[in-house]
């Protein structure tokens, strides 16, 4: 049988990455065909190639048997392939018929023909089985359902191959169970699917064949039963530590810090744990585990909308960051540039604007704690490398820029720091630094909390680490954990048994 | 790792300071060339004493600037500040201190409600003080009935008119250049004696950032809204004193103040600018005004060369910073 899809020796390269590298994909004519990897592994990449969204550097792309090249992804969309993403395109203020026909509307002598289109809406949706009005407004349906229209949408150009990157991501147990019934009925009429998805139990559902990328290589594909889910979660993760974190604290850890019970709110569920004076503690968890929003939680940028935070015994209100700041809970964000910096102010300002912002409305800006040599020597002591410190910090080094902000925290002195992906994006030596930083912060009696994508940092840096699935905390690793452990455990296989993996 | 040394934020600051500057010098110079008389100290305090209103609308409107807004509606306090006087004061010398602490007090309501829209109800600034600019345009006319009325008494005039004259050195000095000194020492001293100016500047910079960064946000907004407010009653007190009461003493003059900054050097959507912008990109376009004037250029075309320079203004600024990206 001549493959639906036949993408071989695709490679990519972005500036400092290779986000693919001869890579070989194919899809059968009515096969569900899994890719698994983990963030970063060159998913994303391979299907932006197969969408014409981006033009790979090498590489061949056939569509049952003919090379094909897409400049546009509307040329893409013409060749029958369709990518279903995490966010939804439709128009939210626009009917279910008018979303399904968008850009290639039924018109009858120049006007709008709106019954046929309504018509065809309801046919194609029937033929998935998606019981929705074509008259509905896209607003009013759930995320499950939006999901189906565009699913409607991709059948109406008569899709072959319908990529779906990670589509039960926004939905509930009855949401996914429907959107896996309808990939069977697809497949059944022949169309190939190409399905991303961190969900294991999913994968090991739906899936014909697997096949597995790593920092942008392919590891391997094989048929789904010759594909034990604990080979995949060692496939996925397989690498080796680096030497470069700090040694462990040798002292156990001291008082509770930190206690957090029953913490909840739309992102995150019955969330507790407790930070102990001198501990690290890592949370790990997939792109929509809730990791992120449990550290927004903490600092207040997102709070608990139920569930108790103490420090130190007493009970505290997190409502907005200042309150946290106040608190003695410091934030370094994910996203540095967007949340972190002041980008057109100077290194000095930026790692004042805590201080200077806690202070009274008419303190000095440069008297006492906040003069030039006072957080020039703390700049200094960190190793922000800057030829002057009153220079924009948008000018310098991803590392040094980060390096600045610790300063910032450390100057307020806070008690607690939630770090997130505290090292995305920053060279080794920088990395190494703020590992070491960390530690010496834990020694001194103080706690920190670091939210990462990267494993091998969370193994290497953490005392204890928290993995996070679906909201949850779906269990609690002590140092010494393997990636495949946490892998387990973020991919919400806890109640499975993983002897396989370490066999 | 390598750092490029690029130029600090304090040269970038340091040229946008002499680029104000500069072109107030060379505006002036011209003005001197066709009318030598205005070198001499006299003429010079004349010139300050009228651009007294615009110097000081500028300085409030920098707040606003600095944190990412616009003020649109200082025009409009300004006018309502010179009806609402001659209203209130009808004549009455006894009265006039207790009315400019009347409009102090007016003026710092309409702040107030500025800053609190944009900071709680993230409304654009641009358009809650454009509704604010008509909401007290309409006030201030339908109070006084759409025309002037009431009367200043002398001593209110005095602080837009009053010339003291036999001074050592310059031979006369202004009430309302005392005023200036006082304002842009306030205006200086907020910026650059307290912490205030570094909030404003980060949070004009990057309001997300700030905010996680401990920065009261609101609080930061709110203020620069009562600041431009103050300086518009106070402007607004000026004119009155020099060019009496008219219904339509403030128009036109916030957009002045905002080409005032972005001539000064000041980033339009905040995080860079001066105290020292407002002051000299004021001093710039009055100076340009003037020079218009004594060319003979219609009236009506002073309002069309004001917009080629803010656009101009603006779009040399843009320019710099994407070179420097």
């Amino acid at each position: 049988m001549t493959a639906a899809l036949s993408m071989s020796g695709i490679s990519k390269a972005f500036p400092g990455v290779r986000a693919l590298d001869n890579v070989d994909f194919d899809c059968l004519p009515g096969e569900v065909h899994a890719i698994c990897g983990e963030n970063g592994a060159g998913k994303s990449t391979l299907m932006k190639i197969l969408g014409g969204s981006y033009r790979p550097d090498a590489g061949t792309i056939q569509l049952a048997g003919t090379t094909v090249h897409f400049t546009h992804p509307r040329q893409a969309a013409e060749a029958g392939i369709s990518i279903i993403h995490q966010e939804l395109s439709l128009l939210p203020h626009r009917t279910v018929a008018e979303n399904i026909f968008m850009g290639r509307e039924i018109a009858r002598r120049g006007l709008l023909d709106k019954a046929a289109m309504r018509r065809k809406a309801a046919q194609l949706l029937g033929r998935i089985g998606a019981e929705i009005d074509p008259q509905a407004l896209v607003s009013s349906l759930s995320i499950a359902m939006q999901q189906l229209v565009e699913i409607a949408k991709a059948l109406l150009l008569d899709a072959r191959i319908i990529v779906m990157d990670e589509p039960t991501a926004a939905l509930d147990e009855r949401g996914s169970r429907t959107l896996l019934t309808l990939v069977q009925n697809l497949r059944r009429e022949g169309v190939s699917i190409v399905y991303i998805s961190h969900r294991m139990p999913e994968v090991m559902a739906i899936a014909d064949r697997i096949t597995i990328l790593k920092d942008g290589k392919k590891v391997w594909t094989r048929p789904r039963d010759a594909a034990p889910v604990g080979e995949i979660v060692r496939a996925m993760v397989g690498r080796d530590l680096d030497d470069f974190y700090p040694a462990p604290p040798s002292s156990p850890p001291g008082a509770a810090l930190l206690a957090v019970q029953d913490g909840t709110n739309a992102a995150v569920q019955d969330v507790a744990f407790t930070v102990r004076a001198g501990e690290i503690v890592g949370v790990a968890g997939l792109e929509d585990s809730g990791k992120g929003a449990l550290a927004q939680a903490l600092v207040g940028d997102a709070p608990f909308s139920s569930g108790t935070i103490t420090l130190r015994g007493k009970p505290v209100t997190l409502r907005a960051p200042r309150q946290a700041t106040a608190a003695g809970i410091g934030y370094l964000p994910g996203d540095r540039k967007r949340e972190g910096l002041a980008l057109h102010q100077s290194v000095r300002d930026n790692a004042l604007l805590t201080l200077r912002s806690m202070a009274g409305l008419l303190a000095r800006p440069q008297g006492g704690a906040f003069a030039s040599n006072v957080i020039d020597g703390k700049l200094r002591e960190m190793d922000v490398r800057a030829a002057d410190f009153g220079q924009e910090i948008g000018t310098l080094s991803g590392g040094n820029q980060q390096k600045a902000i610790i300063v910032r925290w450390l100057a307020q002195a806070s008690d607690i720091l939630v770090f997130v992906e505290p090292t995305r994006g920053i060279d080794i030596a920088a990395k190494a630094a703020i590992y070491e930083t960390m530690r010496s912060f834990a020694d001194s009696g103080r706690g920190i909390v670091v939210v990462s994508s990267d494993m091998p940092e969370l193994i290497g840096v953490a005392d204890r680490i928290l993995v996070m699935h679906r909201g949850r905390i779906s269990g609690e690793l002590p140092r010494g954990a393997s990636e495949e452990d946490i892998m387990h455990l973020a991919l919400g296989l806890a109640d499975q048994p993983h002897r396989e993996v370490h066999a | 790792m390598t750092t490029v040394p690029l130029p600090s934020s304090r040269r970038a600051a340091g040229i946008a300071l002499n680029a104000g500057l500069v072109i107030f010098v060379v505006l002036y110079a011209a003005i001197a060339l066709l009318q030598p008389n205005y070198l001499e100290p006299g003429l010079f305090m004349n010139f300050l004493r009228r651009a007294a209103p615009l110097l000081i609308l500028a300085c409030g409107q920098l707040y606003v600037i600095l944190t990412g807004g616009f003020d649109l509606s200082m025009g409009a306090v300004a006018t309502l500040v010179v009806l609402a006087a001659s209203i209130l004061i009808n004549g009455d010398p006894d009265a006039t201190w207790a009315v400019i602490g009347t409009l102090y007090v007016m003026g710092i309501a309409v702040g107030l409600v500025n800053g609190l829209v944009v900071a709680f109800l993230k409304v654009p600034s641009i358009i809650t003080t454009l509704g604010t600019m008509l909401l007290v345009n309409g006030l201030a006319l339908a109070w006084s009935g759409g025309a002037a009325r009431g009367d200043l008494p002398d001593n209110f005039r005095n602080l837009g008119r009053l010339v003291w004259r036999g001074v050592p050195v310059i031979g006369t000095l202004p009430l309302a250049v005392v005023v200036i000194a006082g304002f842009v020492a306030l205006a200086w001293w907020g910026l650059n004696g307290t912490v205030y100016g570094k909030r404003a500047l980060a949070v004009g910079d990057n309001p997300r950032a700030a905010e996680l960064a401990g920065t009261p946000v609101a609080v930061t907004r709110i203020l620069a809204f009562v600041v431009s407010a103050v300086s518009a009653v106070t402007a607004g007190i000026l004119l009155g004193g020099f060019s009496g009461v008219s219904v339509n003493a403030g128009e036109g003059l916030e957009l002045q103040a905002i080409a005032a900054c972005v001539i000064g050097g000041a980033q339009l959507l905040g995080g860079r600018g001066s105290i020292w912008s407002a002051v000299f990109g004021a001093l710039s376009l009055f100076a340009l005004f003037t020079l218009l004037n004594i060319l003979g250029l219609p009236q009506a075309l002073r309002d069309s060369i004001q917009g080629l320079i803010l656009i101009a203004a603006v779009g040399a600024s843009m320019w710099r910073s994407r070179k420097r990206n």
